[in-house]
């Protein structure tokens, strides 16, 4: 059984289907990157997880039960949703203390968690006067506190600065480290590619792909060679006649699906003096934009 | 539901809005009796018992209880309360129970200051006053009172949502739309919630010889507006989308 499993989950307001027939499951120990364009139905899927909106149809569902059914529901799942909110007047580590005592942990768990994050020396000022990295750290550190199995974060590095960023990477990947699921909602791709070991993109709330990075990226034949050389055109030429897809790209060439072993071979073989070569990967942002170009296409599923 | 209540109960003590309300209610209540047992020629035990139930308290906590489940949208807070509470109904439950705690626990404080200060004026002056027994008589009306307007408010705030409406809503209709009802047929304005059914537990209408409904008919009226409320907050609660 999936930590976390949504199996067809729909939900309409009104006449907008939000999501529609949407299944993927997680696995512990690695990262998942939840991606779509604005309005794709992410933000509900991640509620209707959490039980903060009803599904009109289908399930989702934490090592099979409801979140609503779960005992002590923040040891299965820690959540930092995307409008994580505090009362103002309440200090960082008073907020802590009341989820505390509602989940039953020790106050102690309070200040290891503060630790986590690195918040105990403005655990006492209110949190009204935290910056948008302060607070974020608070919601990670509230999501950790019945220490979680799953981690389920909405765009978690909204707002950070660059170390910020670079903190938050290192917490998401070591806590996949120490065996958790950790679910990530982001529109930054770049950076969710730095952190993630499978990609599941949604538009309009319909599935677009599912799998490995590496697979979504396109595995080998995502990875292109770009080479540059004196005699560019004779190898654009012999590389076509061999059945390379060539593209031109200012002085260098870009050789689609093929490894740069085999563009050198063939510059060998033609006697062609190569001044560089090196793989150029398929950017996530490229595959991102491909998969939800045309989203009115129907769901493509990448083989897990 | 213990966890819960604590909870509820911390949020309280961790705010400031809470020990702000009572030094408010504890402020104005005092200068009522103080002006009133100085000012005043002559007590009789009627006007004594009117003088002790100046407890500012009540309406206070009836604020206070909006400001508990109205606040929790205000701030944006609902989500992660109820993400660590999923039960909707308990962490109502909850919060009906602490601000009713509260409640009592801010009339307790308002009711015994203001007995304190206003005996010993009104024994200085050699004016009538209650002995223990009349203090006791009245300490629990006002207690009781203060708890059902705390239950009464968390319900109030929670079908409304909106913290400033739901808020002008009952001072608009505690001292504007009650009293003309109450005008117009004092049959039915009797057994209105924020004002007049209380006044059925303390006893006696204050500024009037007109008589209240009895006190267990007060406290039947009072349990059956909270359910009523209740019921339309926790099946609202249960069914909204937190989108």
């Amino acid at each position: 059984m999936a930590p976390v499993e949504i199996q067809n989950l729909t939900k309409c307001f009104g006449s907008v289907e939000a999501v529609k027939d949407l299944s993927f499951d997680i696995e512990p120990g690695r990262v998942t990157g939840f991606l779509g364009p604005n309005g794709a139905g992410k933000s509900t899927t991640l509620r209707a997880l959490l039980g903060l909106v009803r599904p009109t149809a289908g399930a989702a569902t934490f090592d099979g039960q409801h979140y609503e059914q779960l005992d002590r529901p923040n040891t299965h799942v820690g959540a930092v949703l995307e409008d994580a909110a505090f009362h103002p007047g309440r200090s960082g580590r008073n907020h802590l203390r009341v989820l505390a005592v509602t989940g039953d942990h020790p106050q102690s768990r309070v200040e290891e968690v503060l630790g986590i994050v690195g918040l105990t020396d403005a655990a006492d000022r209110p949190a009204k006067g935290y910056s948008m990295g302060m607070r974020q750290r608070l919601a990670i550190a509230s999501a950790l506190l019945g220490d979680p199995h799953v981690l389920i974060l909405d765009e978690p590095t909204n707002g950070l600065d660059p170390p910020g960023i670079a903190w938050m990477r290192d917490l998401v990947r070591g806590q996949a480290r120490e065996g958790r699921a950790v679910l990530i909602s982001s529109h930054l791709l770049a950076e969710v590619a730095q952190s993630v070991d499978d990609v599941v993109i949604i538009a309009r709330g319909r599935l677009r792909a599912r799998g490995t990075l590496e697979q979504v990226l396109g595995g080998d034949e995502g990875t292109s060679t770009e080479v540059r050389a004196a005699e560019i055109d004779r190898l654009a030429k012999s590389l076509q006649a061999q059945g390379h897809r060539v593209e031109r790209d200012g002085e260098a060439l870009l050789v689609l699906g093929v490894a740069p072993e085999q563009v050198g071979e063939v510059a060998a073989a033609e006697r062609v003096a190569l001044r560089y070569l090196a793989p150029r990967a398929r950017s996530l942002e490229a595959a991102f934009l491909q998969l939800t170009a045309d989203e009115e296409a129907p769901a493509s599923e990448v083989p897990a | 539901m213990s966890a819960l209540l604590r909870a509820e109960l911390l949020k309280l003590r961790t705010t400031r809005t809470f020990v702000a309300l009572v030094a408010t209610s504890l402020g104005l209540s005092l200068l009522v009796v103080v002006l009133n047992a100085l000012l005043t020629d002559s007590f009789s035990e009627r006007e004594a018992r009117e003088l002790f139930s100046s407890d500012f308290s009540s309406l206070f906590i009836l604020v206070l209880g909006i400001m508990g489940l109205a606040g929790e949208w205000r701030h944006r807070t609902i989500t992660g309360t109820i993400l660590a509470a999923p039960d909707r109904l308990r962490l109502l439950i909850a919060k009906v129970l602490a601000y009713a705690a509260a409640g009592a626990l801010l009339s307790l404080i308002v009711t015994l200051s203001i007995m304190a200060v206003g005996s010993l004026l009104l024994s200085v002056g050699d004016k009538t006053t209650l002995g223990v027994a009349d203090l006791a008589d009245v300490l629990w009306r006002n207690l009781l009172i203060a708890a059902l307007l705390g239950a009464l408010g968390v319900c109030i705030g929670g079908l409304l949502r909106n913290q400033v409406v739901a808020i002008v809503g009952v001072l608009v209709v505690g001292f504007a739309v009650e009293p003309i009802v109450y005008g117009l047929d004092p049959d039915v304005g009797k057994y209105a919630p924020i004002g007049y059914a209380p006044n059925g537990i303390l006893g006696f209408i204050p500024f009037t010889d007109d008589k209240p409904l009895d006190e267990v008919t007060a406290i039947l009226v009072m349990l059956a507006w909270i359910g009523v409320f209740f019921a339309l907050t926790a099946q609202t609660l249960r069914s909204r989308d937190l989108v």
